[in-house]
């Protein structure tokens, strides 16, 4: 039967481990990889904008087929892993080849060989030993160490360096599959979010990506963090001082700036931003009686703190509004940065059982700062500050990294290390002449080794010359054309 | 008799050329110094600069004279004064490296110096190491203009934030500099191999016709309805471009000046249009007309740089997303600048060619040794990419957590890797040669371009600063 299961195998095995195949693979990986840079993308995009940079009909139909998040569809993945598997399957089937030319060198060429092999030379000789001795010199001052074949005819010598750039190839294409194995593990069981501190907390929630949350096995706590600015006010550095808390006890702790994470069980915790929380951290107060002048006092306020004032009155922050604005007899924050604050004090009397709302600056409509028995005068505001962390867990990228290295590696066998032969064989031609014949063979660079292959053959019949002038009168064809003096 | 008539006159117009580049490289040399000793700064950056620019616009006097009239003695001068140019760059990138604490690499201008530099040495290296002495006609002309651009870019030294604080900035970016600059190598190269691959001239006029017309089709997306042209609005007291909200520019519409890019369009539209219905009327009578065409076009291209300089330097415009007037620069427009550059550039080459094909058939070395040496620069270029690409990965990670995003230009840099591996994959295993690879080189290329201009100018991004 023409259609038998072997036969199908064999044409896919022989369709998935093509060129073609890797190459069409290749192509269609490169398109869709554009499409998603030209269409805009969900993980990357506001949904305002994407809902405003298509019509909702456009924007079902990417949605539908994928193309609004391209990089983690499912037939994305699986061309990528077709990939791979094209990538595996022609490694398979070159590999043997390979394998055996890498494994059993040809040491000894027969006559076929000789005949065809390009970069060959012949050299006249007088004697067997005498040219092959030659041939070994030479191959010492070329750095190469020969060895010598024992045939049952005769002797041949074969040097060869650089062996494993036959496997190069393989070594790249193996460096590959490891980077796209570790990329696999990350897309699988790897993570990101992110986790903002203040000074003092410590927080262990992590918000995902996509809108959930992870607890981690830990906590962190912030100690303190920072922020450096160059005289145009661009941050300079941003710093956190971070300490990890496993079970009861500070395991690790570290000061991280950008470019610097802290590492702890696979986690890293990345220095991503800083800012302003808008929330009151300490505000400090200049105290002054109503009816006295003297017996003014500074007190220090921080948001549910309660200040006696004296036996009777004291006084705490009701609320912080770091950028104000009143609306319909209403006081309202207009956005979290300190640009316009105001802070509402009450000062409550014990005997009276009065709460008066005193505000700075003294909003009119919602201050009642005149029935207050005291006049309070900012000094000084110091607002909270939080610390952006990105928070990831990559277990794939010591494959990834491992691939990179390995690819570097390969990549220099395949373009600078060369694999090159030499063959020295004895011959005799059919008038009987000896000759040495001299072949050599370079799997890459060939027109550079065809000029160190001449210089090879230099070489041997500079180490012929001497023995060959005490000889009494053939002048030999490979000589270079000397007077012939003779003796 | 007249064959050594011709080989008299030579020498004697031979040395008129070199005599009048060296004069005109003094005088602008000794009038930049009265300038100088006026304003006391003798070493200052844009001196060195002024002073790199004057030696490389002799080299490109002199590459492009020895490309025309094929005298030898040009090649000596116009690398001596390379090699001069090479030295007051070198200058100008050390005297910034030391004012700015950090390698130049963190702004445009900064990527420009380098960029001129590594195109001033590698044409020295090209000379010596492969024996292609005409890469100078093509290098130095970039240079010029690189040093132009710069000059009108703002220059002061800004502070590096955060993520950029880091050596691993400057293996990415360097390593970035050099593999696209093996990448235009190996794109001259496989060019040069076209020319002496006996490919027709009118082929070369397709494809420099077709990449004009992609360039003003570009530009022309800043084209506003009512014949005005959009652009990026500057904020002098600030120094910085102007934002209405988290990286959303500002843009300010320059009237009329649209108009002005579309006449120019048409006129770029026009030899590619003649070409077409030469093929279509397999009538040879249109090239001629299509090369006069690209000569005015040329004319058309530089009038619309001039306009586009002087309509930006001088005024300010109005918004249609804010209300008041604005000032704009032309450092928020380089991409544009660049592409109204590199159109006149690109046609004045095919002329050269058009003109003087003999001379360079000539010149140049045999096609399968360009062949060859084109397939070497990519065995170097290939490897640089694939560090560039990792070390960008592992800087990534170590600043934002994550060593592949998928962002666009990490994404067109892996199609780049991919293409040029495609490359060596069908020389070496399918045993593609000649045309067709040369063919697959400037595919590559224009994919390295898309990724260095396209992405920024038209795609969005975490690597918008650069």
């Amino acid at each position: 039967m023409a259609l038998s299961l072997r036969s199908t195998a064999s044409s896919t095995w022989k369709t998935l481990s093509s060129i073609k195949t890797g190459v069409v693979l290749i192509i269609l990986v490169v398109i869709f990889s554009a499409a998603g840079t030209v269409i805009l993308q969900r993980p990357m995009t506001d949904p305002d904008d994407m809902a405003r940079a298509y019509s909702p009909a456009m924007l079902r139909f990417l949605d539908a087929t994928g193309l609004t998040d391209v990089y983690h569809t499912r037939w994305f993945l699986a061309l990528m892993a077709s990939v791979s598997l094209s990538i595996i399957a022609a490694s398979l089937e070159r590999f043997p080849n390979a394998w055996r030319y890498f494994a059993r060198p040809y040491k000894s060429p027969d006559e076929g060989f000789r005949r065809v092999l390009p970069v060959q030379a012949h050299i006249s000789i007088k004697d067997e030993e005498q040219g092959l001795t030659a041939a070994e010199r030479a191959f010492r001052h070329m750095h190469l160490k020969s060895e010598r074949i024992v045939r049952p005819d005769r002797f041949s010598l074969f040097a060869e360096r650089n062996r494993i750039s036959e496997m190069a190839v393989y070594i790249v294409h193996t460096s590959l599959l490891l980077i796209f194995f570790g990329a696999i593990i990350d897309g699988l069981y790897g993570w990101r979010g992110f986790l903002m501190l203040t000074p003092g907390s410590t927080g262990s929630q992590i918000e995902m990506r996509n809108g959930t949350s992870r607890t981690l096995p830990f906590s962190i706590r912030c100690d303190g963090t920072g922020e450096e600015t160059y005289s145009d006010g661009t941050p300079k550095r941003w710093w956190s001082k971070l300490a990890v808390v496993d079970g009861d006890r500070e395991v690790l702790s570290k000061e991280i700036v950008v470019n610097d994470p802290l590492v702890y069980n696979g986690i890293r915790f990345y220095q991503a931003s800083y800012g302003r929380t808008g929330k009151l951290d300490r505000l400090v107060l200049h105290v002054i009686p109503r009816n006295s002048a003297t017996n003014a006092q500074e007190i220090s306020l921080s948001p549910n703190q309660v200040v006696s004032l004296d036996a009777d009155t004291k006084v705490q922050i009701a609320e912080f509004i770091p950028d104000y604005v009143v609306q319909d007899g209403h006081v309202y924050a207009r956005s979290n940065d300190v640009v316009n604050p105001a802070v509402h004090l009450i000062v409550t009397s014990a005997r009276s059982e009065k709460a008066i709302n005193f505000w700075l600056p003294e909003i009119p409509g919602v201050a009642e700062n005149s029935s207050s028995p005291y006049n309070f005068e900012p000094k000084d505001l110091k607002t909270g500050v939080f610390t952006g962390l990105e928070v990831s867990h990559e277990p794939g990228q010591w494959a990834v990294w491992s691939g990179v290295l390995l690819m570097a590696i390969g990549l220099t066998f395949v373009f600078y290390v060369v694999h090159v032969r030499y063959w020295v064989v004895p011959v005799q031609d059919k008038q009987g002449n000896l000759a040495l014949w001299v072949g050599g063979s370079a799997n890459r660079n060939r027109d550079a080794f065809e000029q160190t292959f001449k210089r090879f053959v230099e070489q041997i019949e500079k180490e012929l010359k001497p023995k060959f002038e005490e000889a009494a009168d053939q002048p030999a064809a490979g000589l270079p054309k000397t007077t012939s003096a003779g003796r | 008799m007249a064959r050594e008539a011709r080989v008299e006159q030579h020498p004697a117009t031979g040395m008129t050329l070199v005599v009048m580049v060296g004069l005109s490289i003094a005088f602008l040399l000794f009038i930049a110094f009265l300038n100088v000793v006026k304003s006391g700064d003798i070493l200052s950056e844009a001196n060195l600069l002024y002073a790199a620019l004057v030696f490389y616009a002799g080299a490109g006097a002199l590459y492009l004279g020895f490309g025309v009239t094929g005298t030898e003695s040009y090649i000596k001068f116009a690398s001596l004064a390379t090699w001069a140019g090479l030295i007051a760059n070198t200058a100008a990138v050390a005297h910034r490296w030391y004012e700015a604490g950090h390698p130049p690499f963190a702004s445009l201008y900064e990527m420009l110096l380098s960029f001129v530099w590594t195109l001033a040495a590698l044409t020295l290296v090209a000379e010596k190491q492969y024996g292609v002495k005409v890469i100078g006609t093509v290098t130095m002309p970039v240079a010029i203009v690189g040093v132009v651009l710069m000059q009108l870019l703002r220059s002061e030294v800004r502070p590096l934030v955060p993520a950029l604080q880091s050596t691993w900035l400057h293996v990415h970016v360097t390593l970035a500099m050099l593999a696209y600059a093996a990448c235009a190598l190996s794109f001259a190269l496989a060019m040069m191999f076209l020319i002496q691959d006996k490919l027709k001239t009118e082929n070369f006029l397709a494809a420099t016709t077709t990449f004009t017309v992609g360039i003003y089709g570009a530009i022309l997306t800043r084209f506003e309805g009512w014949g005005g042209f959009n652009v990026i609005a500057w904020d002098p007291e600030n120094k910085s471009e102007v934002f209405l909200a988290k990286n959303v520019r500002l843009f300010v519409t320059i009237p009329d000046l649209g108009w002005l890019m579309l006449l120019v369009f048409a006129a770029v539209v026009a030899p590619l249009t003649l070409y077409i219905l030469s093929r279509v009327q397999k009538s040879e009578s249109f090239i001629g007309v299509a090369n006069r065409a690209v000569f005015v076009s040329i004319l058309l291209q530089s009038l619309a740089l001039l306009f586009f300089i002087l309509r930006i330097r001088d005024g300010r415009y109005p918004s249609l997303d804010a209300a008041g007037l604005y000032p704009t620069a032309l450092g928020t427009s380089p991409f544009i600048l660049s592409g109204l550059v590199g159109g006149i550039f690109a046609n004045l080459l095919y002329l050269l060619l058009l003109w003087r094909r003999e001379d360079l058939e000539r010149l140049l070395p045999d096609a399968e040794a360009l062949d060859r040496i084109t397939y070497k620069t990519i065995c170097i270029a290939f490897p640089l990419l694939t560090l560039m690409i990792a070390a960008g990965a592992y800087w990534a990670n170590k600043a934002w957590g994550s060593y592949w995003n998928w962002d666009p230009k990490e994404t067109w840099a892996a199609i780049t890797w991919l293409v040029y591996a495609g490359y060596l994959h069908m020389r070496i295993t399918r045993g593609w040669r000649g045309r067709r690879a040369a063919y697959f080189a400037i595919l590559g290329f224009g994919v390295v371009m898309f990724t260095f201009f396209g992405v920024t100018y038209l795609l969005n991004g975490l690597h918008s600063y650069a």
